[in-house]
């Protein structure tokens, strides 16, 4: 092993990798580090513990060992077969049921897969535009969350238990008081609504009581892409962007791989044209001006990071240069002038298959710069579409404020929250708790008894939306119906239910209303046979045929004009720009008490059970803060404390400041996790807000990180390169000595089960770390073993970064167990718990296992966890929640990747039975499952027709470590990137 | 100068150490006698059943296949319990008032299931399938003993790993006939297919059958 990186590269001159800052700055605290591989470790050689305590602990393990022998193997249990079977249900099979899940108010078809009808795993459904067979992390998160024991499941009137008749009895009167008056007072706050059905009851609604208000807020919406779209076309559009036919990508701050409404779709399209060996010539090229590092920065091409009014700027001068303004504003002076020209001759170049998308965060202004160069570059048509807004734009007068004000003027007196905890994330200058608290009469629908909750008169629990009947609509418009996959538990009700008892219908069923609803339509569209109608848009998860049609809108002649710089107030030097963004997983704070999205390490700062304010290297140093430390951030006057993370990438003078932690009452996973952003977010800086400051505080907070130690000390874990040398010679990146052994190779002559990643494809959402946990039964360790390095993710994403420091660029490397060919681990364990079966898997055998972790030492890849603790006794999710066809481990025992082997396993048993060889594509592990980008492909690769084999014939195919020859199954596609020419020779990896 | 020692101190001394062989004859003979008993595999052990239901009756005497009530065997990893509706269709007509029946009808009227204790029991780290098994030839009774001729239910095997490896290491003698599958009380003939023939028929493979990925996951 050479720490030169030269040597080891085959004497390749290229990028070196680090992985955090004191990595650059060689510190030697880091080195030290580094060096011991379990830092956990450090207090048994520290000594404190003594050499007689140490023998005493193992006399009595010894002595104990014993012990756990004793008893029948197996305790005696009962069988309880049906009384009348239900058709369909055969115990030890699988079935699928269609469905979707929302959020923002867009929905994403799933299939849910239930055993002996228990619903045990979220998969993407295919045949949904939003999906296509992908999942989010949050996608598969759900299924926690339905099972999470601590959501609310009583009806409680000021926080006592009270019964559903005490609530429909005083709903009752209300209606009667309120049809006399014609609904005078009565107001209704929901989020960003789709749902068809809910939609009619909200019009049925306005004919009993004509003065309802309905006001409409979410914490995190896409009223500035509204805002733009007015600025444009006078009125409200969404915009579907075709990542699949654009050459060029300009990505402004763009969520359009983590989080705009039909991101699993934009992600899947992008990807296509980004895998080099399939696409080669044809590879996109994507560039990114943000503030803050998102997924589609770190695929970026070429990225620039700016603040937010440089930004602005920049898309000015963008748009000057472009045609799409006045050519003035392309003159000027701008530190980022040559990029900026390079992009805009790079746009211009791709006429007709550029792309310009804007993310949620942005100002009007920047969408309506964006909409304005897009219609200079003739997207339209092309790679960006026009439809009619999916969610009815809410009218004027209909925010939150208005709300606010409205209850101040005592104008309320009766007010249904549908909306998801606005007491939480409110802007925090409405004080909308304190006006909450003065309405007369208030009901809240809500999953937990959270913040919102205890500031109202009647709280409803919420039903999750595997416990309901409802409708919802995808990005592109197509509807969904969504069905329950078991009976709520407890007084759980949904929103249909809650506004068909406001409006009389006492025992109203979820699944009569939309049927119902259902029933009108397909009777005024004249379709003859409903129930068939019905059942398929059940069985397939959409309705047929309601996606949005492509409209045609002019852009307002005078656009330019009213894009006019504002001429913004003068940013002082010491003070920074604060920047608002929900975070990753946890959104605007509603997942915070579902465990698997908590421990899922975020993307860039591979933080757990915490958020941080992130600075860039260079504002860090200059505010004489460090990774860790403590401040206070003051905002407008409003303080909170927070540590600090410094994040290579950010923008300078910009803080980030991460949303949806510091609850205070949701579950006991999510309470008092992290600090509360939304204390500093006013009505004015939804987004962003100039004028914060950091002050430092004394003390350093202890940040749980998924990290593991180690430099890359020069070896080629990631291999990379640019698509121009790609297509000079694709085999540029195959160097590296052969591995070569005294020994024969192991046969396998059968199936050889192999997967190969794409490193192009890898986004880093994480998705398929969360499908791994929901199919594996990784138990949720907490913070404090986090920060031991304990966590249990048998999959992990490697985030790796390249080049300077204030904007490196990154790389995303997923990492499952290998499947080494010849496995280090095996031949150290003294009990053969870890041997190959013969498809050259390695598996595991718990109950072998005694606990050596000698494995774990000799793993290259250190993809092995150990149970430290009985984690998954201690969970307080039910028993019927785990997979059945995995083992649930117990205490002191190893366990890894195995490439699903129940999954392998079940299809291969059915192959088998039919006396067939299994099929390509047959078996899909969790993880390719869950991936959006397909980014892993997993088959037989003794099979030169699979997916696999032909991807591991591409020339771009490594094997991590492969030095060490030990021939491992996983292996990936390179990394090759495709930077502008013009601007490539700047620096290295052609980031500006 | 008094003796350290009494003079009865060898005798103790003594019955010391023939206490102590006698306790290490004892441990060795409880080492090797334990799992000659019968108590931790729980083989011939009938448990108390709601009902006293005869495969006996069922199968040799009325000849109901064995698909009848366990239909999912041939598909699906788990064999299935018949549902009370199963029972009924024959019981609602013959035996309708026999007492001890009492139970079945009373879960048909109660809809509540018949609680059935579990004759063979796998550990949960063990994932067992029948329709394999079944696809390819083991019969019923290699492991369900002669079930056709049990008037109660009884473990007729001890299910240990060393049992089921013995059979995935070497198959031949514990096939049969696909037709034969069923049959309780099938033996081999002249006329059957050797061991060896029905594994080449089969495709089985005995050397991935031990791999520990086969039954544990």
């Amino acid at each position: 092993m050479s720490d030169d990186p030269d040597r080891s590269r085959g004497g390749r001159r290229g990028s070196i990798f680090w992985r955090r800052i004191e990595e650059l700055a060689d510190s030697p605290d880091l080195l030290e580090r580094a060096r011991r591989e379990f830092p956990s470790f450090a207090a048994l050689a520290e000594g404190s513990v003594d050499r007689r305590r140490f023998l005493q602990l193992t006399a009595a393990s010894m002595a104990l060992m014993g012990l756990t022998a004793c008893g029948l193997e197996v305790a005696p249990r009962d069988r309880q077969p049906y009384v009348e079977q239900p058709a369909g249900i055969v115990p030890g099979r699988w079935r699928y049921f269609a469905t979707a899940t929302a959020l923002q108010g867009y929905g994403t078809g799933v299939l849910v897969k239930h055993e002996m009808g228990r619903p045990l795993k979220i998969e993407g459904n295919p045949d949904h535009p939003a999906s296509l067979g992908a999942t989010s992390a949050i996608g598969q998160a759900s299924i926690l969350e339905l099972y999470n024991p601590f959501r609310a499941d009583t009806l409680t009137r000021e926080e006592a238990i009270a019964p559903w008749s005490a609530f429909t009895t005083a709903v009752s009167e209300r209606r009667q008081r309120l049809l006399a008056s014609r609904g005078r007072g009565l107001a209704l706050l929901t989020g960003t609504v789709t749902s068809p059905t809910l939609l009619a009851q909200i019009g049925e609604l306005r004919r009993d009581y004509p003065q309802l208000d309905w006001y409409q807020w979410e914490a995190i919406d896409r009223e500035p892409a509204r805002a733009g779209a007015r600025l444009v076309y006078g009125r409200p559009v969404d915009l579907l962007p075709d990542f699949g036919r654009a050459d060029v990508i300009l990505a402004v701050e763009s969520d359009f791989l983590e989080s705009a409404p039909g991101h699993l779709r934009f992600a899947r399209d992008f990807a296509s044209r980004r895998r080099a060996v399939e696409v080669k010539a044809r590879m996109s090229r994507l560039y990114a001006l943000e503030s803050t590092p998102t997924l589609a920065g770190a695929k970026a091409d070429h990225r620039l990071a700016l603040t937010p009014v440089a930004i602005e700027a920049a898309m000015r001068r963008l748009a000057g240069m472009l045609g799409a303004g006045p050519a003035d504003w392309s003159h000027g002076a701008d530190p980022q002038a040559k990029a900026l020209d390079a992009i805009a001759a790079d746009l211009r170049r791709a006429q007709g298959r550029a792309l310009v998308h804007v993310g949620a965060a942005q100002t009007a202004t920047v969408h309506a710069l964006a909409a304005a160069i897009n219609h200079a570059l003739g997207a339209y048509g092309q790679t960006l579409s026009l439809i009619e807004p999916v969610a009815p734009p809410p009218q004027a007068g209909a925010a939150l404020s208005d709300l606010t004000d409205a209850i101040a003027h005592g104008s309320v007196d009766t007010l249904i929250i549908l909306a998801d905890n606005p007491v939480y994330a409110a802007p925090a200058d409405l004080e909308f708790a304190r006006a909450l608290r003065t309405v007369p009469f208030s009901v809240y629908l809500g999953e937990y008894a959270d913040e919102t909750a205890e500031a109202v008169h009647w709280h409803v629990p919420r039903a999750h939306e595997y416990e309901a009947w409802s409708d919802v609509r995808a990005f592109d418009g197509t509807i969904s119906i969504q069905q329950p996959q078991m009976l709520p538990r407890g007084e759980r009700h949904s929103a249909h239910e809650l506004l068909a008892l406001l409006s009389g219908q006492i025992s109203a069923d979820g699944r009569a209303i939309v049927r119902e609803h259902w029933q009108t339509r397909a009777q005024e569209a004249a379709i003859p046979d409903f129930d068939s109608y019905w059942m398929e848009a059940l069985r397939i998860g959409i309705v047929r045929d309601t996606a949005a049609r492509p409209i045609e809108v002019q852009p307002r002649a005078d656009l330019a004009r009213s894009l006019e710089p504002a001429g913004g107030a003068a940013v002082r030097a010491d003070e920074l720009t604060a920047l608002f963004r929900p975070d990753i997983y946890l959104w605007d704070g509603r997942f915070a008490d579902n465990g698997w999205l908590q421990e899922m390490g975020r993307p860039f700062t591979r933080l757990t059970w915490d958020n941080a304010v992130l600075l860039s290297p260079r504002t860090a140093r200059r505010l004489g803060l460090d990774t860790a430390d403590r401040v206070e951030v003051e905002l407008g006057g409003r303080r909170v404390q927070a540590p600090v993370w410094v994040l290579p990438g950010q923008a300078d003078d910009c803080v980030t400041l991460p949303l949806g932690y510091g609850r205070r009452r949701t579950g006991p996973v999510g309470e008092g996790v992290g600090f509360n952003a939304f204390e500093l977010r006013t009505r004015a800086m939804l987004w962003q807000g100039q004028g914060a400051v950091l002050r430092k505080l004394d003390g350093r907070y202890e940040l749980a990180v998924i990290q593991h130690e180690g430099r890359t000390l020069g070896r080629d874990l990631v291999r990379e390169g640019t698509l121009a040398e790609f297509l000079k010679n694709p085999e540029f990146l195959h160097y590296g000595p052969a591995a070569e052994s005294l020994y024969p190779r192991y046969p396998y002559p059968g199936i050889a089960w192999g997967m190969s990643i794409n490193l192009d494809a890898c986004i880093g959402c994480h998705a398929c770390v969360t499908a791994c946990q929901a199919e594996n039964n990784s138990p949720v360790v907490g913070k404090t073993e986090v920060w031991r390095n304990r966590e249990m993710h048998w999959l992990r994403i490697d985030r790796y970064y390249e080049g300077p420091l204030e904007n490196p660029a990154l790389v995303f490397q997923p990492v499952p167990c290998m499947q080494c060919e010849n496995a280090p681990c095996e031949v150290v364990c003294p009990v053969h718990a870890t041997v190959h079966d013969s498809q050259g898997v390695n598996v595991m055998v718990y109950n072998r296992c005694v606990g050596t972790r000698f494995c774990s030492n000799n793993c290259p890849y250190k993809v092995r966890r150990f149970n430290f603790f009985d984690y998954t006794a201690s969970d307080p999710r039910p028993r019927e929640s785990w997979n059945p066809e995995v083992t649930v481990r117990a205490r002191g025992v190893m366990e890894k990747c195995t490439y699903c082997v129940q999954r392998t396993r079940i299809a291969m048993i059915a192959a088998d039975r039919d006396d067939r060889r299994i099929r390509d594509g047959e078996v899909v592990t969790a993880c390719q499952q869950a991936c959006p980008t397909e980014a892993i492909v997993f088959g037989d690769q003794n099979d030169p027709q699979s997916a696999v084999a032909r991807r591991k014939a591409s020339p771009l195919d490594y094997a991590m470590l492969g030095e060490l020859n030990t021939r491992p199954r996983t292996t990936y596609e390179a990394l090759i990137r495709n930077p502008n020419p013009a601007l490539g020779d700047e620096e290295e990896g052609g980031h500006a | 100068m008094t003796a350290i020692f009494s003079r009865r101190a060898n005798l103790f001394v003594q019955i010391g150490l023939a206490l102590l062989v006698l306790g290490a004859v004892c441990f060795l003979l409880l080492i090797w006698g334990v799992p000659l008993m019968n108590y931790n595999d729980q083989v011939s052990f009938t448990p108390r059943q709601p009902v006293p239901f005869s495969h006996k009756h069922h199968v040799s005497g009325l000849g109901i296949d064995c698909r009848y009530c366990h239909d999912s065997v041939e598909y699906a990893s788990n064999a299935g319990m018949p549902p009370t509706e199963t029972c009924m269709t024959c019981h609602s007509q013959v035996w309708t008032n026999a007492a001890i029946l009492q139970p079945v009808r009373q879960s048909l009227a109660e809809h509540k299931p018949l609680r059935w204790r579990a004759v063979y029991t796998l550990p949960d780290y063990v994932f067992f399938d029948h329709s394999i098994h079944i696809a390819k030839g083991v019969g019923c009774t290699e492991c369900h003993g002669p079930i056709g001729d049990m008037p109660l239910t009884y473990k007729a095997t001890t299910l240990y790993m060393s049992w089921c490896l013995a059979c995935h290491r070497n198959p031949a003698p514990h096939l049969r006939p696909r037709n034969a599958v069923f049959d309780p009380h099938w033996h081999r003939t002249a006329a059957t297919p050797s061991g060896q023939q029905l594994m080449a028929l089969y495709h089985i493979h005995p050397q991935t059958l031990t791999d520990c990925s086969v039954c544990h996951r």
